[in-house]
């Protein structure tokens, strides 16, 4: 049973970690990652880092789809924003700043430049929403890839052929491997999940779920809904920008086809499997989306011993995998992994009583 | 001047596609109030149910030798003494394809059909009455299994199909210049228009078009007054995915045959929010003024900024009108 929860003050109420149970996860999570970081093997690292990845950019469209109620089928443009403009950034710098505090500059440059056409794409959250929202979004998505594969911008994006990246040099440390970078985005994952739990705590995490709950109530409430759905769209851009730094850096090379409306469509599968508007949920998630591909992978590679005529079945099973996964979930588990996850600690608090 | 006269009319063109694919989603709209994201995977299956039957079973060896060529003796005579390259030899050449292409395209018909309505009855009808958003991940999730299925059966290499009409290069002046066009083109537009139309009519005139509106315009009045509203759903869904066959087989001719054909559902998709979800009028003259716009650009910027037309378009209109251009307004309960 959850007990030795009372609170005396309102400093203790309001705290991020709430309970004991909350500070005992999340520190032991931090030991665990820790010891992951130093300990697990290369593949595990390269499965762990895909995880982290989009867990950021997943907390980020959790801000938009899960906290604000505004659908985005757009958001692996932000994801692609942030890749080339932290490139772009640390190309053109190359030589006039020191490369030791490069990342320092870049990427908040990337973030502010997500978050900016964050802003500019969330302009028609104003006068559509629901569904008009997700296509428009969609277009934008649509538009973004298409000009960065544009000629006109080939001399600083590449084109269709991509760009070459940078590895990051934070003051002088190179993080050239996998494993090192894997720290980075642990922590930075971490931080992300930290950020986005305190917001929901917060003046305007609260709007936002009131803008979620009924749109015109909250505009009678005072809110003003201009201005909170406009900062939802630019939380939630800002975070995607910023996982899209960290794919920059940790993969060598970067594509346009990369984030195209596949990663928008998983960002938002990854959402709804895991849970909507939940803390935990883009974790649970973002396990599942990268987990199943990989365990199809190894299955099949057992299965059929990688024959070369079975080898090209991989790919459309891996897709129809993902697919049915979002439609068993919205089907039969509409509120996410988190729902069951809830239901199992219920069950185990109450226990021996009822349960349920 | 002549030069604008040839790309409207090659826009009028693949306005009339856009048009038809367009009438699978507004119809499943009007019906079910879900709009379906996954239309233009639809449309690639009725492209690859074409391909079976027109191109893959022909050249099995069971097949009878007239279904894969159909060479009578009153043909091969007419052969005789033709110069290469005439009208007449197109016309026969598409002759010798014709059972082929008819059983391609009830192929195509049928088992579109038959998956509308195993999607509508397996995916879409525990759904009824819930919330839009799960709807529409659904039909999200419907792309991905789709798109792998697909995959998974035909492999994703890119292949060609019989065209549906004689392939004739026509020439003829208007406004002072030449115009050249393909008579498969031209053919494939009128088969586009004629059942834009004939649905647009079976939805304002028949029974069972009338039973759609109701439930359009009120659920629960329509299952009060007695029309079966499940009924209702399954005869939208099979309606959209017959005219997505035939749409599909249409693209096929144009574009050849790959896993790529999908990705037109979503520029329909936004060819569909400017018309209006619900006005028929208002998403032809949408898919119309795309198709020219599209030639246009294709023209004065060069073909692929043409494929962003309908991107930039939505979202303008989208700003300006935000229920698209004949849309009709919703009006929200507190």
């Amino acid at each position: 049973m959850i007990n030795a929860n009372l609170k005396a003050s309102y400093g203790a109420d309001e705290r991020v970690l709430d309970n004991r149970y909350k500070q005992g996860f999340v520190y032991g999570m931090i030991v665990l990652l820790a010891l992951f970081t130093m300990g697990a093997n290369d593949y595990a690292i390269l499965i762990a880092s895909k995880m982290g990845l989009l867990l950021i950019a997943v907390v980020g469209i959790n801000v938009l789809t899960g906290y604000t109620g505004l659908v985005s089928l757009g958001h692996g443009a932000f994801v692609a924003i942030g890749a080339y403009a932290v490139t772009i950034f640390n190309n053109v710098f190359t030589g006039t700043l020191p490369a030791g505090i490069m990342p320092f500059l870049s990427v908040p440059f990337a973030v502010a430049l997500a978050a900016g056409i964050g802003i500019v794409v969330g302009l028609p959250s104003l006068r559509v929403k629901g569904l008009y929202l997700a296509v428009t979004t969609l277009s934008a998505n649509f538009i973004v890839i298409f000009l960065i594969e544009q000629e006109v911008f080939a001399p600083w994006t590449g084109g269709m052929v991509g760009l070459t990246t940078n590895v990051p040099n934070i003051l002088g440390w190179e993080l050239d491997t996998k494993r090192e970078m894997f720290g980075l985005i642990a922590v930075v994952g971490l931080a992300t999940i930290l950020m986005a739990q305190n917001l929901i705590r917060t003046r305007v995490g609260r709007a936002f779920i009131a803008i979620r709950d009924r749109d015109y109530s909250a505009e009678i409430l005072g809110i003003s809904l201009l201005r909170y759905k406009l900062t939802s769209f630019a939380i939630s851009a800002a975070f995607c920008g910023l996982s899209g730094a960290l794919f920059a850096f940790f993969y060598a090379r970067i594509l346009p086809e990369q984030f195209e409306l596949n990663l928008s469509l998983e960002l938002v599968a990854a959402l709804i499997i895991g849970g909507m508007g939940r803390t935990m949920g883009p974790v649970f998630g973002v396990i599942i989306i990268v987990m199943v591909p990989e365990v199809i992978k190894i299955t099949f590679g057992a299965i059929t011993g990688d024959a070369a005529g079975m080898a090209q079945l991989r790919a459309p099973l891996q897709e129809i995998a993902f697919g049915l996964l979002l439609v068993v979930f919205l089907l039969k588990e509409p509120l996410g992994i988190n729902q069951i996850t809830d239901r199992l600690l219920r069950a185990a608090n109450r226990w021996p009583f009822a349960r349920g | 001047m002549g030069q604008i006269a040839q790309y409207a009319i090659n826009g009028l063109m693949s306005g009339a596609i856009y048009a038809l694919i367009a009438v699978g989603i507004v119809s499943v709209y009007k019906a079910t109030k879900v709009v379906n994201f996954a239309h233009g995977y639809l449309i690639m299956f009725g492209a690859y149910f074409y391909y079976t039957f027109a191109v893959i079973f022909p050249g099995m060896d069971w097949a009878p030798a007239w279904l894969a060529s159909w060479q009578p003796g009153w043909m091969t005579e007419m052969r005789e003494g033709l110069t290469m390259f005439s009208p007449m030899g197109a016309v026969l050449d598409w002759a010798a394809n014709l059972p082929r292409i008819v059983f391609g395209l009830a192929g195509a018909l049928v088992c579109n059909a038959i998956l509308g309505r195993i999607i509508e009855r397996v995916l879409m009808r525990p759904l009824m009455g819930q919330s839009v958003f799960a709807m529409i991940m659904v039909t999200v999730g419907l792309i991905s299994i789709l798109s792998g299925g697909a995959q998974l059966i035909w492999t994703a290499d890119a292949d060609f199909v019989p065209t549906i009409a004689p392939n004739t290069p026509l020439r003829f002046e208007m406004f002072g210049t030449m115009i050249f066009l393909f008579g498969a083109d031209l053919v494939n537009m009128v088969i586009a228009l004629l059942m834009f139309g004939g649905i647009v009519l079976w939805v304002r005139y028949t029974k069972g078009g009338i039973a759609i509106r109701a439930t359009a315009e009120d659920q629960s009045t329509a299952y009060s007054m007695g029309i079966s509203v499940p009924k209702v759903f399954s005869r939208a869904w099979v309606l959209a995915s017959t005219t997505g066959a035939i749409a599909g087989a249409i693209l096929a001719t144009r574009n050849g045959i790959s896993p790529s054909l999908g990705l037109f559902g979503f520029s329909v998709l936004a060819i569909v929010l400017m018309g209006g979800l619900d006005s028929y009028v208002g998403v032809f003259i949408a898919a119309m003024s795309v198709g020219v716009l599209e030639a246009m650009t294709q023209w004065k910027m060069g073909g692929d900024w043409a494929e962003i037309v309908p991107y930039v378009t939505v979202l303008v209109v989208l700003i300006w009108r935000p229920h698209g251009l004949f849309g009709q307004k919703e009006v929200e309960r507190i």
